[in-house]
């Protein structure tokens, strides 16, 4: 179906997602339109908000590639969170032990391939476990988050424990291991930018390449695929490989860019997100890129609103808008492929008759 | 003649990308046999299943005994003595076959070994030889069939519905499912009877409706046509089947395939291939005959490599490949074109490029640094459109978007080109229009010319004796026999395609 179709019903199912989340805000006794009003204005008229957009965005793009990534395979990966939480430990131990001894680009490059080989291993193992012994990826990636959410909890309670010893967490990271910031008055660091390079490579990747061939084949009919020479086993190590390390880099870009430390539950929700994300985008890695900014948006949406004086919406009222906006997309999705198949039939009878 | 039990009127049923059925309009009389002939894809199952509550039209009436009836499940089909027998059978293979007669006709406690008595005599009756506690599973497909039938039977069935059932029959099981079809009929019961070969239409129809995509091209009483006439209807066109000299000797060529003692044995321990032994020259085309699953498709697997012989060794142009992969198969220069293509040989929601590009994508050719050479893959894809007279507008087109013969014409280039040395065709024109086949049948003679070893399997024996060279007979995983076409009639062939030891010389 039509590309510019598919951005249609997505945008109309968003905006109606957003209305419908408006009107949850009459349940609360306020004016839905006045406080939308007033915390748009605030994030538009404030330079660090609207960075704020990008830097929440960030590594939603990457979670949201984890997904959609193996998705091309016909694969579920839901543990794009256990592979992240990899890459930060990753990020967190390089950066600890090399800063102030090698150069900050040099720094920065290490973490880099070291988050992503993290995530790597990860993913890898859920797509060995699937390749060797044909286990559910699906549950085998999801209960991966866990057992690697439970290491880092044992990292944070030993060797990475601060020097202070009395928190669940790592110290901080010296601001030579910093990504730069790139946008001046806001937090926008250099990993937003290398999300996007990284979401473009992926397309790249994707539909420019014999692999990417091979990954989508594989995804499409693993019979035809097998007869045309491709080992569809290999196929789902590599896909997971890549998904899995594609997760890790987002370690980079918040230890190293956000939050300069590790502690626990860190970035808890990413991983989630980054599935609704990948299905709102349709599995397209671009546009993962616009599906993740739309979530940073709705994210600092709501903690605006939050903050608004005197109204005591909750903050967690983006968590509630977040949902009735994944619903409707998912809905349009059924609606869309109904009136496809409508519209295609009566313009059969049309032309039979 | 009266009211006729069965009256179509004017059906009209759209699927999402075709029509279908175009204002069907049939009768069936009690006491006739129907045949609704036509190819593969020309609308005789869709409006059948209609009839059956399987699918709901779009347009038109349904009579029954001239009343005007609303079927909507198969259940309300039932209610008024329609059955239909699929071209899949649906029986559940662990149940027994009386189990499987009364499903979903019995309530509460189940007295299984009355109706096994009472079932063993309604097939007596019909001349049937049922094991009634057998599982199904444990059944040859000729009696799966016979259960199939007395399901009908045992509803009070007068409406027969058959979709090809002789399709997975030997020689012999036909002839006796016609010989039930003339006894169920001189009851007074009526019979559709779902085909695409003339033979048994000429046996055993009263009337013969033929379609052609998705309409009635014709009706006719069978005393009033014959086969050819019955052909240029179903076609519509007329066809020449390619010159070929069966005077050749290729046994003086080399060997390209050979079979040495391969037997083929699963992990639970079904034997899938016997002991097969047989080698193809250069320029040869080695037929496969037989009924459809007696071993053709592990055949073939085990020369593509999806499988890999349990005993025995495969060799192609001397080399034994039973450990080589796909991909080294390929490159080796074996072409394969699968039986269900939907399933193995294409993918459906890519373009046709891209499924050129399926049997190419560890090919130098089409590959620059791991990038795909677009352009190229392009230009040979809009090349093979071309020389195959495919019906498409070019590489960007869908592969599920086009018919099943224009499909398959890809495919088949596509693996003529892989296939430098081997091509190795299971049922390549199974389901196609004529118009296709014919197509199909010059490329395979041009590769044939090309000097190419070819392995034609093929459950007709038409194609069979218009194409080969040398023939095997297949029967349970075994050959029964290699034979230099011409040797054999078409009654020597049943008998061992029923797996009737030296049947050649019995026919004799």
């Amino acid at each position: 179906m039509k590309r510019a179709n598919i951005l249609l019903y997505n945008i109309a199912a968003v905006a109606v997602g957003l209305v419908i989340s408006a009107a949850m805000l009459l349940f609360m006794g306020v004016n839905p339109i006045d406080v939308c009003a007033q915390t748009l204005s605030k994030i538009v008229t404030d330079r660090y908000n609207l960075g704020e957009i990008l830097v929440k965005g960030t590594p939603l793009i990457f979670t949201s590639l984890a997904f959609a990534f193996t998705y091309k395979a016909n694969l579920f990966n839901i543990g794009a969170q256990g592979q992240f939480s990899m890459g930060a430990i990753a990020a967190i131990s390089l950066s600890l032990a090399l800063q102030d001894r090698v150069p900050t680009f040099l720094l920065l490059l290490i973490v880099l391939v070291g988050s992503f080989c993290a995530g790597a291993l990860v993913g890898a193992l859920i797509g060995i476990a699937k390749a060797r012994f044909n286990a559910n990826e699906f549950l085998v990636s999801m209960m991966s988050t866990y057992v690697v959410s439970n290491f880092m909890d044992y990292l944070l309670r030993t060797s990475l424990q601060e020097t202070k010893a009395e928190y669940m967490q790592t110290d901080a990271i010296s601001k030579s291991a910093y990504l730069p910031v790139i946008l001046k008055g806001t937090r926008v660091h250099l990993g937003f930018l290398l999300a996007v390079v990284v979401a473009v490579l992926v397309w790249v990747l994707l539909n420019k390449t014999a692999l990417g061939f091979q990954i989508r084949a594989v995804g499409k009919n693993p019979n035809a695929s097998e007869l045309g020479g491709i080992n569809a086993r290999r196929i789902y190590v590599i896909a997971f490989l890549i998904a899995g390390g594609l997760a890790g880099l987002a370690g980079l870009t918040e230890i190293n860019g956000v939050q300069h430390m590790l502690l626990r539950e860190f970035n808890a929700s990413i991983g989630s997100y980054g599935i609704g994300i990948a299905i709102l985008a349709n599995g397209n890695p671009i546009g993962c890129i616009f599906a993740s900014l739309l979530f940073g948006f709705l994210n600092i949406m709501g903690t605006t609103m939050g903050r608004l004086p005197g109204l005591d919406i909750p903050a967690s009222i983006i968590e509630l808008i977040e949902g009735i906006v994944m619903i409707c997309v998912i809905i349009s999705y059924a609606l869309r492929y109904y009136m496809e198949n409508r519209s295609e039939k009566k313009r059969m009878r049309k032309a039979g008759v | 003649m009266g009211i006729p039990v069965v009256e179509l009127r004017h059906i009209t049923k759209c699927f999402t990308k075709v029509v279908a059925n175009k204002d069907v309009s049939i009768t069936v009389n009690a006491g006739e046999v129907v045949a609704l002939l036509g190819e593969n894809g020309a609308g005789k199952s869709t409006v059948m299943k209609i009839l059956y509550g399987l699918y709901g039209m779009d347009e038109g009436q349904i009579l029954i005994r001239g009343e005007e009836v609303q079927i909507k499940t198969p259940a309300d089909a039932m209610s008024r003595g329609i059955a239909m027998i699929q071209q899949h059978f649906s029986l559940v293979p662990t149940h027994t076959a009386a189990e499987n007669i009364i499903l979903g006709n019995v309530h509460g406690r189940i007295a299984i070994k009355e109706y096994e008595k009472k079932l063993s005599q309604i097939a007596r009756d019909y001349g049937f030889d049922v094991p009634m506690d057998r599982p199904i599973r444990e059944l040859a497909v000729g009696q799966q069939q016979k259960v199939e039938i007395l399901k009908a039977l045992y509803i009070n069935t007068s409406i027969l519905i058959m979709d090809e059932p002789t399709a997975v029959l030997t020689p012999q099981e036909s002839d006796n499912l016609m010989q039930f079809i003339k006894s169920f009929t001189a009851k007074g019961n009526s019979v559709v009877f779902i085909t695409h070969k003339m033979k048994e239409v000429m046996e055993v129809a009263d009337r013969i409706v033929v379609m052609r995509a998705g309409v009635v091209v014709d009706e006719v009483r069978r005393e009033d046509t014959n086969e050819r006439e019955l052909a240029h209807m179903m076609i519509g066109q007329d066809i020449v089947p390619p010159v070929r000299n069966l005077s050749e000797d290729y046994a003086a060529g080399k060997d390209v395939l050979r079979f040495e003692h391969v037997s083929l044995r699963e992990k639970r321990g079904a034997q899938l291939l016997r002991d097969v032994s047989f080698s193809i020259h250069e320029g040869e085309i080695f037929g496969i005959a037989g009924v459809s699953g007696n071993g053709q498709d592990d055949l073939c697997d085990v020369i593509s490599g999806v499988k890999s012989p349990t005993e025995g060794t495969v060799y192609l142009d001397g080399q034994n490949i039973n450990r080589a992969t796909i991909r080294q198969r390929n490159a080796a220069g074996i072409g394969y074109a699968p039986v269900d293509r939907y399933r193995d040989g294409m993918i459906m929601d890519m373009d046709l490029a891209e499924n050129v590009l399926l049997k190419g994508c560890f090919n130098k050719k089409w590959l620059n640094h791991g990038f795909i050479r677009q352009r190229q893959l392009r230009r040979y894809t809009d090349e093979l459109i071309q020389r195959h007279r495919v019906k498409a507008t070019g590489y960007s087109d869908m592969a599920g978007g086009l018919s099943g013969g224009n499909q398959q014409k890809l495919l088949l280039g596509r693996e003529v080109d892989v296939g430098t040395r081997l091509l190795v065709l299971n049922q390549p024109t199974r389901g196609l229009d004529m118009g296709a086949v014919d197509r199909i049948h010059h490329v395979i003679m041009e590769e044939k010319e090309k000097k190419k070893a070819i392995l034609l399997v093929s459950t007709e024996l038409t194609e069979i004796f218009e194409m080969c060279d040398r023939i095997a007979v297949m029967h349970n995983g075994g050959f029964m026999g290699i034979y230099r076409n011409g040797e054999l009639t078409t009654e020597q062939i049943g008998l061992l395609m029923a797996g009737v030891a030296g049947g050649k010389e019995a026919a004799e």
